[in-house]
């Protein structure tokens, strides 16, 4: 954590400001906010990670929709003989309609570059990235279960196909507890629409309320609320707050066994705390503009501008003690004209992620920080015949994708497992997602083993019924 | 967990002689450590090396590299190698937390070492015994005494006092007493002058009186209603992908209120939900009542499988039937015998197979007379004018194309444009800009649910038949579910793992067979007919001899008064589930259910009447209660709580004189955060429309169970507040204390125009500051101020009134469009949308502009008196 860019604890003039030197309650009351829930005994002491590991953090860079591991980091030559040639998939009733009928094998549109020492293909769009993937760990190993959108979101976000269950990264604020206590630990950065299956994404499910992600909007209000509404000035607000504390205390003299009044109380000051430091943390225009330019904000491109602003802020929010920020990236599904959507959406993360990666790297940040990137499967080297035509696109494809790592404990520089010749099926270093799962928590020092939490009638993890870390992902 | 196979070893040990040594070791120790550690990759699912340890055949004949086992060697034996992690594959993979312990393997040794017997399922296994107090639940009630002879639940809870040495807390005062008691009932305080008439009723049956009130108020069943919703996972839409409306789900609501308010026996209640269109089809209500089993979450669309689209629904029912009436975690042995509770896997697939041959059905149902559709006529044309609107603008596009195609042909007329031509231009770009085709496709999306949503009116049923239902098995305009011919005739498997792909035996329906086992209840005779399945096991499950359906409500109903259960987890009466504080009472209290005919109010009615409920929430000796008795399980005085999400809302309406008292029909669009209303938010292949607000207040303003309640946009100001996740059925709202409420509370635009209306409703009502201070408190607290407190609200109200003199309020911002971005899944480029389809006619609340420097200042002391503790828990 380098201490530059720490936020600093509000002072005391702060908390004047809001509610006069009369409120005592401090610290007392803070432990009893953060263990409001806990009404059953629960294995796992938040707080406590299990295993000594570098990352701290992490940064999770959701690619909603599916981007095609063909076409990004995977390339696959044997599509450019087959290209166009028709196969006819036999209707399964494992098979979605989507991808049955007739077919066709589709190539790359895009052309490919050897990079870094790595030396390892990459999509030419991906021009700053090049520069960086000597840093990175790529995996070409991973297995999806679902080819719908929302239950392969739920997977990839929460372990569980089918929703409702605690978002990684609520597992990850559980497990490290918070560094910060003036902002969530668990921060979720939406594109400006949310995915399929929304907020469920990164819910806090059966954890206690504290840990669920905090989206912060692109637009409106960052947090909900955060701000009071036209007319209340900081004069007003402050006047009404001292009034509502003078109430809330001669009612705690007359209730003097009831702890919550103390914790809600303190949820009051956390909040105007909260309130008066968030802007700092939202504010990029104290950024020098060679940070700026790095992340592609500014330039010419809006898509990166927006993405660049996302993945700096993700950047400001760890440096604040943030355990957990997920950025999400909308717009990989793409079925028909690849070469145009994922074309626009290769060249709209291009600075963006490189310069996470680099100015990660450059201010320290990325030994402690994990940064994942993935999307919930890849894509099929086949497309089908839809409105009776053929587009050059392609379909879901749960039995392959890459996914990559960089930093926090990862591999610097390396593939991992392998895809066939067409890219339909991972066949080398296989794993499972929840595999995938426990590999995340364990190099941020957690057992998915023992990262449990007890509900309804048993003790649950990410993983759900426990998986194997990945062994090469961890150098 | 290793703690966990130890014990119940040494458990069986005791309890057991019909089997050998090495059965015993297989059923205690080998074969829970292989359905936990090792069948996930050889056997469930997956069969890794060709390895698949689900039978001793399989074991014998062993994968790729050999035998697994060599019965009576255990030396020879691959998996001991394995196990001990003497071969190059150590298993079970994951590193020294994953191996089995030293314990484990010396009994796997054992095991094979004694012949490698392979018993049955232990939970199936009539040899296997369970912990007699992990089966209380099981057993039939007792009929139970407390230790002086006498039988009300004060005789029950004092007894438990006196053991520990605990004397209770002394009787809450009146006000407070009728303050409980209305939010516990109906969900909303009482008002000022209904406190004033309680206090002054000297008689002796005053309370009762006060009681009776409430219990025949119409606000008890939507505040108990809600309670079942919870349980039921009730939602208006689907969730997932699309999140497409449910449009006559509402009925189910409706009917769920009504049954409480009439206090329907609870056996009825049972038989309606689960099989009320097999038991009584000519009524209505037994036909809307099913609505239960297609309350939760999923959705079929062209991305989704067929087949598992079918198993999710049949997994949810069976699970949903497990934990709302028998409470039990039925759904834990979907993918292999209960790991605690003596529930076999085959068990969960019989249970299943009794909803194998039902189908969904939409039949016409005339509304009936409670049913309150007239009151919302204004919400059926605003969806009306949504899809008049839509309509047009898609017609606009559909003549932009015509014309250019005719332009492009040499056409003198665009209208001699083949209509198949037409609908082929309309599905590409080809003719229309990208831009345009993501709007066009945009408000496709829109029109498909304005439709669905205009049904919504119709007088339909969300309902299910036993078989297909002539007529009545669309799913309207846009729900899709697999077809009935596709699982005629519905044979159910056990599925390894619950992977559809892994089917293993076929099973009969049936039901649970612990049941039977441990009960006086007979098994049911399940029909394998397709119809009477679902009657069968309503009977089952109503039958006053099932020792778990009494039990669960009572317990449910008891937790609901006193915020936590006699047993903790209402939806787990098994071995996790934790154990009675007291028994004797549960009992007790189930037996009186039954024989007071299954009369929700009647248990209400003993609770309220005890000493125990009506005892004050202060204790004098709290320091000796708490160390004696930390989570007042004991109940040596009441424990306060904070007001539930819906409660607080509707509360905060109440007290401003804005609660409106329409109640029934379809669901309204309560006022909630502009940002999260106007949030794009994904359906498949585009956007959802934005989320409007009713305009008219009646409709906005009513009780929040009557607001449609879309899965993937929960209102944030009930999230906040720990509304319930509508996914799973929630047995007990979680009650944490977080920042973001003070956000909500203190910042929000609706928290503001009720501070505003609370203040314009004294000012109305109250002449003088002095009794527009006091009115405030009386509203929002149900007592006057203190002389102190009267004191310093005025002065609060009078430094803020210099302020608002000084600081005009804001003037009426104009009217935003709603701006949608969307992200071209063809071309990724992004595209912004206004959404053209302004709030018309919008009844709007009143606002700091429309009222004197004096009423916003006091409605910055009616903002503090909501924010404030007092307002926000009850005692």
């Amino acid at each position: 954590m380098s201490a530059r860019f720490r936020i600093v604890p509000a002072t005391p003039s702060r908390r004047d400001f809001l509610f006069g030197n009369a409120m005592g309650l401090g610290g007392i009351a803070l432990s009893s906010l953060l263990s409001a829930d806990t009404a059953l005994a629960q294995t796992h002491e938040p707080g406590k990670p299990h295993l000594p590991a570098k990352a701290k953090h992490c940064i999770f860079l959701l690619m909603e929709g599916g981007p095609s591991h063909m076409d990004t980091f995977d390339p696959k030559p044997k599509l450019g003989a087959l290209h166009m040639t028709k196969f006819e998939k036999a209707r399964n009733k494992f098979e979605a309609n989507m991808n049955t009928g007739e077919r066709y094998y589709v190539r790359s549109p895009f052309e490919f570059r050897r990079a870094g020492k790595l030396g390892i293909e990459v999509n030419t769009l991906l021009d700053r990235f090049s520069g960086v993937v000597d840093d990175v760990c790529f995996y070409r190993g991973l297995k999806a279960e679902s080819v719908n959108h929302p239950t392969a979101l739920y997977h990839l976000n929460c372990g569980n196909q089918f929703g409702g269950d605690p978002a990684t990264g609520a597992w990850v604020a559980y497990g490290l507890g918070t560094e910060n206590r003036n902002l969530p630990a668990f921060v979720v950065l939406p594109d400006l629409a949310y995915p399929q299956g929304g907020a469920a994404n990164w819910g806090n499910g059966f954890l206690p309320a504290q840990y669920q992600g905090t989206p912060l909007r692109p637009q409106g209000s960052p947090i909900l609320d955060m701000n009071p509404p036209p007319g209340v000035t900081p004069e007003r607000q402050s006047a009404n707050l001292k009034y509502l504390q003078t109430l809330n205390r001669r009612h705690r003299e007359l209730h003097p066994a009831h702890d919550e009044l103390a914790a809600r109380i303190e949820s009051y000051e956390l909040a105007f705390r909260m309130q008066a430091e968030m802007p700092a943390v939202l504010d990029l225009t104290r950024e020098p503009a060679a940070t700026l330019e790095m992340y592609g904000i500014g330039g010419a491109d809006r898509e990166a501008d927006a993405i660049g602003r996302r993945c700096l802020l993700a950047r400001r929010l760890v440096e604040a003690g943030v355990r957990f920020v997920q950025v999400i990236v909308m717009g990989w599904d793409s079925h028909d004209y690849i070469d145009k959507a994922h074309g626009s959406r290769l060249r709209a993360i291009d600075k963006p992620v490189a310069g996470l990666l680099a100015d990660l790297k450059r201010t320290g940040l990325l030994d402690e920080t994990l940064v994942v990137w993935a999307g919930e499967f890849g894509r099929s080297p086949d497309n089908g015949i839809r409105r009776g035509s053929t587009a050059w696109g392609r379909d879901h494809n749960a039995n392959a994708m890459t996914v990559w790592l960089a930093g926090g404990g990862a591999p610097r520089g390396a593939i991992v497992g392998a895809t066939d010749e067409t890219g339909a099926a991972a066949v080398e270093v296989v794993h499972p997602l929840r595999d995938f799962h426990v590999t995340l928590l364990r190099l941020l020092g957690l057992d998915d083993n023992r990262l449990r939490y007890f509900h309804a009638g048993r003790e649950k993890q990410l993983s759900q019924v426990g998986g194997e870390a990945i062994g090469q992902l961890i150098a | 967990m290793k703690g966990f196979l130890v014990g119940f070893a040494a458990l069986y040990t005791g309890s057991l002689t019909a089997q050998t040594p090495a059965e015993r070791t297989f059923s205690g120790i080998v074969g829970p450590a292989l359905r936990k550690q090792c069948l996930g990759c050889h056997g469930e699912g997956q069969i890794l090396a060709k390895l698949d340890l689900r039978t001793r055949e399989a074991a014998l004949r062993g994968g790729s590299r050999g035998p697994a086992i060599v019965p009576g060697k255990a030396g020879e034996s691959l998996l001991i190698q394995a196990i001990e992690g003497k071969t190059a594959f150590a298993m079970p993979p994951g590193g020294e937390s994953k191996r089995l312990s030293a314990e484990e393997i010396a009994a796997f040794r054992a095991w094979i070492d004694g012949g490698a017997p392979w018993a049955e399922s232990r939970a199936e296994s009539p040899a296997w015994t369970y912990s007699e107090a992990d089966v209380w639940a099981l057993r039939p009630l007792r009929a139970t005494r407390s230790a002086d002879g006498a039988t009300s639940i004060d005789a029950f809870v004092d007894a438990k006092l006196r053991e520990r040495g605990l004397s209770p807390a002394p009787p809450a005062d009146r006000p407070t007493l009728l303050r409980r008691a209305a939010f516990d009932l109906t969900g909303l305080p009482p008002a000022p002058e209904e406190i004033d008439a309680f206090v002054a009723d000297r008689s002796p049956s005053a309370w009762e009186k006060a009681v009776e009130r409430l219990l025949a108020s119409p606000r008890y069943g939507e505040r108990w209603g809600r309670h079942w919703l919870d349980v039921v996972r009730y939602a208006d839409s689907s969730g997932y992908s699309n999140d497409f409306e449910r449009p006559n789900a509402w009925r189910y609501r409706d009917y769920v209120i009504r049954s409480f308010n009439a206090d329907k026996p609870y056996d009825r209640f049972i038989r309606e939900q689960i099989a009320g269109d097999e038991l009584d089809p000519s009524n209505a209500d037994a036909v809307i009542a099913t609505g239960f089993l297609r309350a939760g979450p999923w959705e079929h669309t062209a991305m989704s499988v067929e087949a598992v689209t079918r198993q999710m629904w049949l997994d949810d029912a069976t699970s949903a039937v497990g934990a709302a009436f028998l409470g039990l975690t039925v759904g834990c042995a979907r993918c292999h015998d209960h790991k605690f509770d003596p529930i076999p896997t085959k068990d969960y697939y019989r249970l299943q197979a009794v909803f194998a041959s039902t189908e969904f059905a939409r039949p016409k149902i005339p509304f009936l007379a409670a049913e309150n559709v007239v009151a919302s006529a204004g919400e059926r044309k605003r969806w009306q004018d949504s899809i008049d609107r839509t309509q047009a603008r898609l017609a606009e596009f559909r003549q932009t194309v015509r014309v250019r195609l005719a332009k492009r042909r040499g056409l003198a007329s665009p209208e001699s444009i083949p209509e198949a031509e037409m609908q082929a231009a309309m599905q590409d770009t080809k003719e229309l800009e990208p831009e345009e085709f993501e709007e066009y496709k945009l408000h496709q999306k829109h029109l498909q649910v304005y439709r669905e949503s205009l049904t919504r009116f119709d007088p339909l049923a969300f309902a299910v038949s036993s078989g297909p239902l002539d007529g009545a098995t669309d799913g309207g305009p846009t729900l899709k579910y697999p077809k009935a011919a596709d699982y005629k005739p519905a044979e159910v498997r056990i599925l390894a793992g619950g992977n559809l792909q892994a089917p293993g035996e076929s099973v009969a329906p049936g039901v649970l067979s612990a049941v039977t086992r441990y009960s006086e209840l007979p098994a049911a005779a399940i029909p394998a007919s397709v119809a009477g399945r679902r009657s069968a096991l309503a009977d089952w499950i109503a039958d006053s001899r099932n020792p778990l359906t009494a039990r669960v409500m009572v317990n449910r109903i008891w937790q609901y008064h006193f915020g936590a259960g006699l047993t903790p987890d209402p939806n787990n009466l098994g071995k996790t589930g934790g154990k009675p504080s007291h028994p004797e009472l549960l009992d007790w209290l189930a037996s009186e259910f039954i024989a007071g005919g299954w009369s929700v109010k009647s248990v209400h009615r003993k609770i309220l009447l005890s000493n125990a409920y009506r005892r004050s929430s202060s204790h004098p000796e709290y320091r000796k209660v708490r160390d004696a008795d930390p989570s007042n399980s004991l109940l040596a005085y009441f424990p306060p709580r904070r007001a539930e999400a819906e409660v607080l809302r509707d509360s905060v309406l109440f007290v401003a004189g804005e609660l409106s008292g329409e109640s029934g029909g379809p669901g309204g669009y309560p006022q909630i955060n502009e940002d999260v209303a106007n949030q794009p938010r994904h359906a498949m292949g585009s956007l959802q429309p934005a989320y409007r607000p009713s305009p008219e207040k009646r409709i906005r303003n009513r009780r929040a169970i009557y607001a449609f309640q879309q899965r993937g946009l929960i209102d944030p100001f009930l999230d906040v507040f720990n509304g319930p996740n509508p996914d799973f059925s929630c047995a007990r709202r979680e009650s944490s204390t977080v920042a973001t409420q003070a956000f909500s509370l203190m910042n929000s635009e609706f928290m503001h125009d009720m501070a505003i209306a609370f203040a314009a409703r004294v000012s109305k009502e109250s002449a003088t500051p002095a009794a527009r201070v006091r009115r405030l408190f009386r509203l929002a607290y149900g007592r006057g101020p203190t002389p102190e407190e009267a004191a310093g609200a005025l002065a609060h109200w009078e430094s803020m009134v210099l302020w608002h003199r000084q600081n005009p309020p804001p003037p009426k911002p104009e009217p935003k469009p709603v701006i949608h971005t969307i992200t071209s899944e063809l071309t990724g480029e992004r595209f912004q949308f206004k959404q053209w389809d302004p709030p018309q006619d919008y009844e709007a609340n009143l606002k700091a502009r429309d009222v004197a420097p004096e009423t916003r200042a006091l409605a910055d002391v009616a903002l503090a008196l909501l924010n404030s503790n007092e307002f926000v828990y009850v005692y």
